[in-house]
């Protein structure tokens, strides 16, 4: 056999390989994978850079937990879950763009997000236009479940008007009804200060306040204000690291000796930005992580610590009864139809085990806004556990704090 | 409300201080290099964080001498490995590249110290208001206030008095004729550039104290610096110092009668100083272009 055969045996060989390996490499996808092995995608959305970052990844964090789980479990409907995250740099264009992305390019199934309230309103548009079952975790403000209510859209987290609703009577029992708000100027900031003024003024109140920046850094200008008002309490309304920066400022200028301080939530990431003396006040806790008497959480914080090392916040709960919604949803409507999603989960109970709390968890048929128990009470220097710096002295129930549905003005109008 | 207005005053000059501080940073390096540091702000989260993370063995005060230098150690060798390659190009190139740094360092940061908040401790001696009336100045906003006129001070007195500081001061004007008397411009630059990462530390250290630590922290404090560069004058140190003090204040009063615009309006000084003196209050002709 002469070289040059040889030769042309090898180039063959070496071409046929090539093509073979090709083939596997495209053809592949096309041949072996069926619709079972494709899994089934859920999209979140959420500010992973910006001020409300710390908020938004421990979100990615629950749901990131939360797919793990289902996945040792099965996954959804016999199939794989894949979390697909994406960055709304606290960002209304990039939030609905990347929205856009996850839902034309990537197929998901479902949406999760925004922390901000006025991206998750601006995702909910485009999820209701493409109808794609959407989760709202984080973004607080009220329109989303309320006059803006849309079919494919629930919520986990509060309205403000729950938050406000929950807290103002231990505020208004513990320092009285003169007030001053520090509040973000955005949806969140709007709705929830409309909230607290409505709560207020039905127990005779009276107040003032400034509408900052959400990114404000220096709050003295503010402080002054407030301090001249000499109000009873001092409602923090600011979110994420700016309202680090004011309960830094407020402390250090001396101001908690003359005047309360409250408001609606001071998330533990929050809390932990602080140093001590500035880990006061009274608030709302969306959910907490210290609920000896509930074996479900017992449990579940003591996994959570062992798989992160991380003891769970509100927010990480937020995503990880996201990601479980959707699953108990489909396997309930035995589907991942949007319509069918929604119309599954609709005055759907969670089961204890991812409801975290004492008594019943619903996502209410009206307005699709989860009602769980809202934990009021004190924000404290560690006690022990360098994690524990909140004690609930209330459960108020979510529902009580909601009011109606009539009330929220949510007119759902169900899909064509 | 008079009261209410002098407080206020006050109050901006000692938040102008702080702007001030930043802002000569960036100055420094547009002025001599004609680099537009889009990441000097990072450089100022950097030095936070470095104090941070030394002050657990150093103490406070030890951090807060160590913190700038190894800020300026980092701006030093990011000088040599980049931004020297591209001085010779179009200012967009120094733009760009220092954009993309920025992001690059934003992410590191979140990396190694995590996306939550931090708190800086300070000394309880400085975490205090001087009286009860005077509530707002703390002993720990006068003692940022003294540094800042100690760092400004020391910056002009280097400038105006030593070898180095006048050839700088000398390449702001003609780097080539400086080059041409057989100065080593490569290394003013490097020193130059290492020196404005300096006083970008600095202000970290002293804003980790009032605002505490987070990756995005610089972002916040990046633009009122350009605005005090342009208002001031490009170009110019002196009208620097003045650009700072001046949105410092506007910032603060404007927050006594309209809060949610506090922050539109320095954007809004810097349109009108564009529109009616494009140079600055103190800047030279031309020194924009």
């Amino acid at each position: 056999m002469s070289i040059s055969t040889l030769s042309v045996r090898r180039r063959t060989l070496l071409q046929a390989g090539l093509a073979l390996g090709a083939s596997q490499a495209v053809g592949a996808p096309f041949v072996v994978r069926a619709l079972g092995d494709e899994p089934v995608k859920i999209g979140m959305v959420n500010p992973l850079t910006g001020v409300l970052s710390a908020l938004a990844q421990s979100e990615v964090d629950g749901a990131k937990y939360a797919e793990a789980e289902i996945n040792k479990k099965g996954g959804i409907l016999g199939r794989q879950v894949q979390l697909l995250v994406e960055d709304s740099a606290n960002d209304v264009g990039t939030g609905v763009q990347k929205t856009r992305k996850l839902i034309d390019r990537d197929q998901v199934n479902a949406i999760l997000g925004d922390v901000n309230s006025g991206i998750a309103y601006a995702m909910s548009q485009v999820t209701n236009e493409k109808k794609v079952f959407h989760i709202v975790p984080g973004g607080h403000t009220d329109p989303i479940t309320g006059t803006n209510c849309k079919w494919n859209v629930f919520r986990v987290c509060n309205t403000t008007t729950m938050d406000a609703e929950a807290v103002t009577p231990e505020l208004v029992k513990k320092f009285g009804k003169k007030w001053f708000f520090v509040t973000p100027d955005y949806a969140y900031g709007h709705t929830l200060q409309d909230a607290f003024v409505k709560a207020l003024t039905k127990a005779g109140g009276s107040y003032e306040g400034d509408m900052l920046p959400i990114n404000n850094t220096d709050f003295s200008a503010t402080l002054i204000k407030a301090k001249a008002y000499k109000p009873n309490v001092l409602l923090n309304n600011m979110g994420g690291l700016t309202q680090i920066n004011c309960m830094k400022q407020f402390t250090q200028f001396g101001m908690q000796n003359e005047m309360g301080l409250g408001g609606a939530l001071f998330e533990l990431e929050s809390v932990k930005g602080c140093p001590p003396e500035a880990q006061t006040g009274w608030w709302t806790y969306e959910w907490w992580w210290n609920q000896p008497n509930v074996p479900e959480v017992v449990k579940f914080v003591a996994d959570y610590r062992a798989a992160t090392k991380n003891t769970p916040s509100a927010r990480v709960w937020f995503g990880y009864v996201s990601m479980h919604t959707v699953r108990l949803a489909a396997e309930k409507a035995k589907s991942l139809d949007g319509p069918k999603l929604a119309q599954a989960l609709e005055d759907m109970e969670l089961p204890p085990d991812v409801a975290l709390q004492p008594g019943k968890v619903i996502y209410r048929k009206g307005d699709h806004e989860l009602m769980p128990n809202i934990f009021v009470g004190e924000v404290h220097p560690p006690k022990g556990n360098a994690d524990d710096v909140f004690t609930a002295s209330t459960l108020v129930p979510g529902e009580q704090a909601a009011g109606s549905v009539a009330d929220t003005g949510c007119k759902m109008v169900e899909p064509s | 409300m008079t009261q209410l207005i002098l407080f206020n005053v006050t109050n901006g000059l000692i938040i102008g201080a702080f702007y001030v501080l930043m802002a000569l940073g960036l100055s420094l390096i547009l002025n001599l290099s004609n680099v537009i540091n889009f990441a000097h702000g990072n450089f100022l989260a950097l030095g936070g964080y470095l104090a941070f993370t030394l002050s657990p063995t150093l103490g406070y005060w030890g951090a807060l001498l160590v913190s700038p230098f190894l800020t300026a150690l980092i701006g030093l060798a990011v000088e040599r490995l980049m931004i020297r390659r591209i001085y010779n190009r179009d200012p967009v190139y120094s733009l760009l590249l220092t954009f993309g740094l920025a992001f690059v360092m934003q992410d590191a940061a979140r990396y190694i110290w995590g996306p939550n908040g931090l708190p800086m401790g300070l000394p309880a001696v400085l975490a205090q208001p001087i009286t009860s009336d005077l509530f707002f100045i703390t002993y720990y906003r006068i003692f940022m206030v003294t540094v800042v006129i100690v760092a400004v001070v020391g910056l002009f007195a280097f400038l105006r008095y030593t070898r180095v500081g006048l050839r700088i001061r000398a390449g702001t004007f003609d780097l080539e004729t400086v080059s041409t008397l057989g100065v080593n411009v490569r290394h003013l630059r490097t020193f130059n550039f290492a020196l404005g990462c300096l006083l970008a530390g600095l202000s970290g250290v002293l804003a980790a104290g009032q605002i505490g630590l987070n990756p995005n922290m610089g972002d916040e404090l990046l633009m009122p610096s350009f605005i005090a560069i342009i208002v001031g004058g490009v170009g110019s140190l002196i009208g620097t110092l003045f650009g700072g003090l001046l949105i410092g204040m506007a910032a603060a009063l404007t927050t006594v009668v309209y809060p949610s615009a506090s922050e539109a309006v320095i954007y809004a000084i810097l349109m009108a100083v564009l529109l009616i003196r494009p140079r600055g209050l103190v800047g030279e002709e031309g020194m924009l272009s």
